[in-house]
């Protein structure tokens, strides 16, 4: 059984509270580069609704290949550390905030467009002032959904040597630690879900104030 | 007036509007055949036929919407086609049926949008905004930072019309603004559109169906049929003098012209409303809220069965005593019997000022009548 | 170099996990479906527990089945298992629930049984999202599947973190390559299945 003395001391001992700000600090550079790269793929493919298909399809594969796979395959390229981690959640994430991204500027009733396109706004003013916006509650589901994803792959960080919360599992896995990997285990679990739960509410949020009624 | 000229306009005022020869087709069917219209300087054109008629299409040839195929389209003698589309479209207001407020943005940011684009300062805005929605009877505190799918549909179609007024444009096209409304609210509108149009004195072209609209509103009508214009002239000369037997059809297909003396209160009221009875003891600020939600214009404000006059929203708001009672700040109603002839109680309503009176058979009321301009101007 | 013979045994074993797993996951996942059909509490309970655990990074779910089971081939399938029952319920509970109530309305008033009306009109009701839900469960059951090695399943994993072991790039690829190549292949698979069981994309099943 987990006392409160046995979790101060894996805390201690496995450096819990740096490996848990390595953690967070891969997840955010990850995430917003998933977001930047996400909504410019989304924003290009449609503007350039040719190479919708072709892009989804291709970003379609990447996301069936396994996780520690792809990583697997980024090392060669960009060596240990924190790289390749970083690099396969944007990859993965890039999908499903591309996808929403796209699907929500395509989903603009044509009404608003056209009573923008009435009033005299140009097409970017259109695309900015109110695609964009109208399309933010299937953004942020798009940006949930890669919240999970970069959580789950940063977590596999500790396999290569990228530090993070995966290092404890690792060690504990590796040294046999029981209560080392409870601890670590059950913490990432709170931390992923604490994330995905907050993400949800901005989304809901974003939903009452953007959503068509 | 805040007047910005961080673009340069490209008209002050409207001289004259000319389409010439304009056709436009789409695979082989015309949507618009040959059509050679001019529209006066500070007029308001109707056009109006049935649906395909090609109305609309014209309509939004003019602001290059659509883009015609063969002939020419010239605002001061300017041909549009020399005009960048969105500059052209930024000097001239534009309102349709659905309104299309954009849902994201309060409603002060809707009819802010343009001239935030055009790179008003903070307060040049607020000040506009402010301006256009007294202008339009809405209370500029209570409406500004509230998102469209709080306001009721006629409080949106003044928005609708604020917000092309937004950038002063010496045009509007208007494409059946009124169109969605039900028909007490939609008179009543229009009623109050004759003042601001009196007042904004700006050329107008307007799309509708309704013929009583069209005769109501409009300074000349042009008909169209199957594409192409069947007669233009002011509302008399179509009733008189109707160019063929659509035309006649069209202004008289309502045949009350041709009876006037005999129509009584009934034939030409709106079946009354339970949902136009407002309790006496109501405060004005919930008075407000359950118009807003009722979509109501007007109601009538009663204690029991005995009626005591008659609330507007446009007063309610100007007066905005919010812990008032209604029965404090009704005013007074005409009140009619239903087999009152029409020309009585339309000559006393026009007497009064007032746009609607409240028809009552024993004790009870059972009907609406709403003051009819185009039977006024034929008494 | 990994020998050919180390890289097709692993490659066997791979598969053995992920179908097994698929195929248990299946099994316990549709009864599951069917019984929050017909009680709300559980739906929610279900629900809830389907969207939470989605959101727990694999590795943590993979390295807590240590100190809970142990190691080897058995804690490796409770863990692909927790991640992969979940789109294959939620889909399938979509797909029951989505039918016309008038069909249902109808089929009762013909005299058919619950039985039947879950057989005969639910379920094919249903094919198209389970199938969607399979795919996806197939796709995570084979990444997971990757991750497990670590804590003694077999597989693929095995050659990767051997090859991270001494950082050698030719046997993490011989690890890698044949793993993408997997999930490829059960991706296209049950692309194919799916529609197959699609009404209106080819062949329409009753």
């Amino acid at each position: 059984m987990l006392t409160l003395q046995i979790i101060l001391d894996v805390w201690q001992r496995h450096l819990i509270t740096m490996r848990t700000i390595e953690h967070l600090h891969m997840f955010s550079i990850a995430l917003v580069l998933s977001i930047l790269i996400g909504i410019l793929v989304g924003v290009f493919i449609y503007m350039r609704p040719k190479t919708a298909e072709p892009v989804l399809n291709f970003l379609n594969i990447v996301e069936t290949i396994p996780d520690l796979a792809l990583i697997v395959l980024l090392l060669p390229i960009l060596k240990l550390g924190a790289g390749p981690t970083i690099a396969a959640c944007v990859l993965y994430s890039i999908l499903p905030i591309a996808r929403n991204t796209y699907t929500g500027l395509r989903g603009v009733d044509d009404q608003y467009t056209y009573v923008a396109n009435a009033i005299g706004l140009s097409p970017r003013e259109t695309l900015f002032k109110v695609r964009i916006p109208m399309s933010l509650p299937l953004i942020a589901g798009g940006i949930r959904i890669a919240l999970v994803f970069c959580m789950g792959i940063v977590t596999l960080g500790g396999l290569v040597a990228a530090g993070g919360l995966g290092t404890v599992l690792q060690n504990g896995i590796q040294l046999y630690q029981k209560d080392a990997i409870l601890v670590a285990g059950i913490w990432t679990g709170i931390l992923a879900v604490f994330l995905d739960g907050f993400a949800g509410m901005i989304e809901k949020k974003l939903q009452e104030r953007y959503g068509t009624w | 007036m805040v007047q910005n000229m961080q673009t340069k306009r490209l008209f002050e005022r409207i001289d004259s509007i000319k389409l010439k020869g304009v056709t436009k087709k789409y695979d082989s069917v015309y949507a618009v055949k040959d059509l050679d219209l001019e529209i006066y300087g500070g007029e308001l054109l109707i056009l109006i036929g049935p649906s395909g008629s090609g109305k609309t299409t014209t309509l939004r040839m003019i602001n290059r919407m659509i883009e015609q195929d063969s002939g020419s389209v010239t605002i001061n003698d300017i041909d549009t086609k020399d005009v960048d589309p969105v500059r052209l479209r930024r000097n001239i207001g534009y309102v349709i049926q659905n309104i299309g407020l954009f849902p994201h943005m309060t409603i002060g940011e809707n009819i802010g949008l343009v001239p935030k684009i055009e790179g008003w300062n903070k307060k040049e805005i607020k000040y506009k905004v402010k301006e256009l929605l007294a202008f339009v009877s809405l209370s500029p505190d209570m409406f500004m930072d509230r998102y469209p799918k709080q306001l009721s549909g006629g409080q949106q179609q003044r928005v609708g019309l604020a917000r092309a007024m937004a950038m002063d444009p010496p045009l509007f096209l208007m494409d059946e603004p009124f169109g969605a409304l039900d028909p007490i609210l939609r008179k009543q509108l229009q009623k109050e559109f004759l003042k601001v149009k009196s007042e904004i004195n700006r050329t107008i072209v307007f799309v509708t169906h309704d013929i009583e609209e069209a005769l109501i509103l409009g300074d000349r009508i042009a008909i169209m049929d199957q594409a192409e214009l069947v007669q233009v002239g002011a509302p008399e000369e179509l009733i008189f003098n109707p160019a063929n037997e659509m035309v006649a059809d069209i202004v008289d297909n309502q045949r009350k012209f041709k009876h006037m003396d005999t129509l009584k209160v009934k034939d030409l009221m709106s079946q009354y409303d339970d949902e136009y009875t407002f309790e006496a003891s109501m405060k004005s600020f919930d008075a407000i809220e359950e118009m807003t939600k009722r979509d109501l214009e007007n109601a009538f404000v009663f204690d029991g069965h005995e009626l005591l006059g008659q609330i507007t929203m446009v007063n309610l708001m100007k007066c905005r005593l919010s812990d008032k009672r209604i029965m404090d700040v009704a005013g007074p109603v005409k009140v009619f019997h239903p087999y009152d002839s029409v020309a009585f109680a339309l000559s006393e309503l026009k007497r009064s000022g007032e746009t609607l009176g409240l028809v009552i058979n024993s004790k009870r009321p059972v009907g609406i009548l709403v003051s009819d301009e185009v039977l006024l101007k034929l008494i | 170099m990994v020998g050919l013979d180390i890289i097709l045994n692993a490659t066997w074993d791979h598969i053995i996990l992920v179908y097994t797993t698929l195929l248990i996951s299946i099994i316990v996942s549709i009864p599951l479906a069917f019984v929050s059909l017909y009680s709300q509490k559980l739906e929610f309970i279900v629900m809830k527990f389907v969207n939470l655990v989605q959101a727990v990074p694999s590795f943590a779910v993979v390295a807590i089945m240590v100190p809970l089971i142990g190691i080897g081939f058995k804690p490796a399938v409770v863990a692909i298992m927790l991640r992969a029952l979940l789109p294959i319920v939620k889909n399938t509970y979509i797909g029951l629930k989505n039918v016309d109530p008038a069909l249902i309305d109808y089929a009762e008033g013909v005299g058919l049984s619950q039985w039947h009306i879950n057989r005969y009109i639910r379920l094919p009701n249903a094919y198209p999202a389970m199938f969607a839900g399979i795919k996806f469960a197939g796709i995570l059951a084979n990444s997971i599947a990757v991750l497990t090695a670590f804590i003694g399943s077999g597989g693929l994993g095995e050659i990767i973190f051997q090859g991270l072991i001494g950082y050698n790039t030719s046997t993490l690829l011989a690890g890698a390559i044949p793993a993408i190549m997997l999930a490829i292949l059960i991706d296209r698979t049950f692309t194919i299945l799916e529609r197959k069981v699609t009404p209106g994309y080819g062949h329409i099943k009753g």
